[in-house]
């Protein structure tokens, strides 16, 4: 087993440390979710972890391979990265977004159009939005944009999946279908990590978590074990209470204000 | 309904509008050539074109054949080579700044060039002429780009602010050294550099319009897919396997030589790089690898027949051909800027 090996990641920003000395593990075909209050530093590591920004000190190894080392080209054929809240001035269509997926794989002088253009196909259907191919980017809504920027990740064909908040924008019926998307990719063997806002999501459909504060983990494991009544009262400062879903018999969590200390 | 191609638009609409418009900008190289004050008839113009190529003898006398072959035809040739080379530095920084203002003009090139030629013209050194656009353009650049990061977040709005300083200061020390240095015509002399003027365009400046063409320009088009890349911004680029701070610094430099070398011929002359790249979009859409060279067309076709209305709309008086292209370009420009309201 392998994964995901990323050890002693340092991020400063001017003076400020924002990611301080981070280690985190990510067995293959899994999903991890990437939990922590806001300003924690989430995004930041994501960028690291996607080898989009160096960190100042630190490596990020996958199925062996420093990320870092790798030809660039390669590297995006390997590990994709859905970022927040995307948007452009330019007035591309769905499938030209979708389609960028496949630069890494291409000459840049011919397109190898019949193969793009079906796995571009598959990527649209995996995230629901084949009808819309011949729609402009811009004029989607939040979540549409978030689900065709999960389709140009997809059309890259990583082995290895970064997102940030890829639930943000979506309805919950979405944001379940996203999730339960990303499960299915881990179980053909991706590995996926994805900053998680939703807590309750990150116990019901992460197999991992890392929970990150003041840019440190204070907690990784198996989920279950780890998003613990404690933590999240530490972390978060409010009650939690472990629950099961009388449909699914999954842990839910449920959450409540601190009852006043004193 | 019929299965449709998962490309947005199908790959031969480009090709097909290129060749129509590989047609038209020969047949407007044909025809731009016999117009002019000189009487001159179709079948001369070409007859005194032939024979400097070796075929037959001219049917003009000297002096005429003179005005085709030294005037007419170097000059629609560079007008043609200027509009191509400013459409795809239009072009490609619009992409690569993420701005549909960006221009090599509003951006502050076209001044820094000029200042850049105007010095070594007059200082003498000639020889360095484009190199000395070249510098100029790029040091504009670098100004402009600095002083819109260090107004907050670079917005397209804060970028043309930034070049509209930069081309001020750029054009009013042209200005001075035109007035400082130059006996005889400044002010004619002045306008020339600032509004842009091909009347003195010879075979030499041909040849820098096109060797800087086939250079710079050349390889800016072979690099539209990475282009199309920058879309999403810098973190996009890079997870699609970009190296972002190479290809942004080599392509700015490469369209600071293009620019420069345009400006040394022409003058800055506005808005071919700013509106005829959103016009080819509007055709084909934003792919970079059909907008490049659909640009370069377009705008080789509209700065000839800018130019030529300079020279002949109200002969014998010529205007320079910078007012033609901000008549026409800087309307298109406020509509362009009243689109985008919303944003300090």
């Amino acid at each position: 087993m392998s994964g995901l090996e990323a050890s002693r990641i340092t991020i400063t920003a001017g003076k400020k440390l924002l990611i301080d000395g981070v280690d985190c593990t990510i067995p293959p075909g899994s999903v991890a979710a990437l939990v922590g209050p806001n300003g924690a530093g989430k995004s930041t590591l994501l960028r690291a972890l996607a080898a989009v920004q160096r960190p100042d000190a630190g490596a990020v190894v996958f199925e062996g391979a420093d990320l870092f080392d790798l030809p660039r080209r390669e590297r995006a054929r390997i590990v994709a990265f859905v970022e927040q809240d995307t948007a452009t001035e330019t007035a591309m269509t769905v499938a030209s977004v979708v389609g960028l997926g496949r630069l890494p794989h291409q000459s840049l002088w011919l397109e190898e159009t019949a193969n793009s253009a079906a796995i571009v196909a598959r990527a649209l259907e995996a995230t629901s939005m084949t009808e819309f191919v011949d729609r402009e980017f811009a004029s989607l809504s939040g979540g549409e944009r978030q689900r065709v920027m999960l389709a140009r990740a997809l059309a890259q064909e990583p082995a290895l999946l970064l997102l940030d908040e890829p639930t943000n924008h979506l309805d919950i019926g979405a944001q379940l279908a996203v999730l339960t998307l990303l499960r299915g990719l881990a179980a053909e063997g991706m590995t996926v990590l994805a900053a998680l806002h939703d807590l309750g999501l990150a116990a019901t459909y992460s197999d991992h978590v890392i929970v990150l504060l003041n840019g440190t983990v204070v907690a990784a494991g198996p989920t279950a074990e780890t998003l613990t009544p404690e933590l999240l009262r530490k972390v978060y400062g409010v009650q939690a209470s472990v629950l099961t879903n009388p449909v699914t018999g999954a842990r839910v969590l449920a959450f409540s204000p601190l009852p006043d200390a004193g | 309904m019929a299965s449709r191609s998962t490309n947005g638009s199908s790959p031969a609409r480009p090709a097909i509008i290129g060749v129509i418009l590989a047609v038209a900008l020969v047949a407007s190289i044909v025809v731009a050539v016999t117009i002019g004050p000189a009487n001159i008839t179709f079948g001369e113009a070409w007859g005194s074109i032939g024979s400097h190529l070796g075929f037959g003898t001219s049917p003009l006398p000297v002096l005429r054949d003179g005005i085709v072959w030294e005037l007419r035809l170097p000059r629609v040739l560079t007008a043609a080579a200027v509009g191509a080379g400013l459409a795809i530095s239009g072009a490609v920084m619009q992409a690569i700044t993420r701005n549909p203002l960006a221009d090599p003009y509003l951006l502050g090139l076209s001044s820094g060039a000029s200042l850049g030629a105007v010095s070594v013209v007059l200082l003498g050194f000639s020889l360095l002429l484009p190199v000395a656009a070249f510098l100029g353009a790029m040091v504009a650049l670098v100004l402009t780009l600095l002083l819109a990061s260090s107004l907050g977040a670079i917005t397209p709005t804060r970028t043309v602010l930034a070049g509209l300083a930069v081309s001020s200061l750029a054009g009013a020390i042209t200005s001075l050294v035109i007035f400082w240095t130059a006996t005889g015509d400044s002010f004619r002399e002045i306008l020339g550099w600032l509004l842009g003027s091909l009347a003195g365009a010879r075979w030499p400046a041909v040849a820098i319009a096109v060797v800087a063409l086939v250079v710079a320009g050349i390889p800016i088009m072979l690099t539209g897919r990475v282009l199309d890349a920058f879309a999403f911004g810098d973190v996009s680029a890079s997870s699609l396997g970009v190296n972002v701070s190479a290809t942004r610094w080599g392509l700015l430099t490469a369209t600071a030589l293009l620019t420069g070398a345009m400006v040394s011929v022409s003058g800055s002359i506005g808005f071919v790089g700013l509106i005829l790249p959103h016009g080819v979009r509007l055709l084909v859409g934003p792919a970079h690898r059909a907008l490049l060279p659909l640009s370069a067309l377009v705008g080789a076709i509209f700065l000839l027949w800018a130019d030529t209305a300079a020279r002949s709309l109200f002969e014998p008086r010529e205007l320079p051909v910078g007012i033609v292209t901000a008549i026409i370009g800087a309307p298109i420009f406020a509509l362009l800027l009243g689109r985008r309201r919303s944003e300090t």
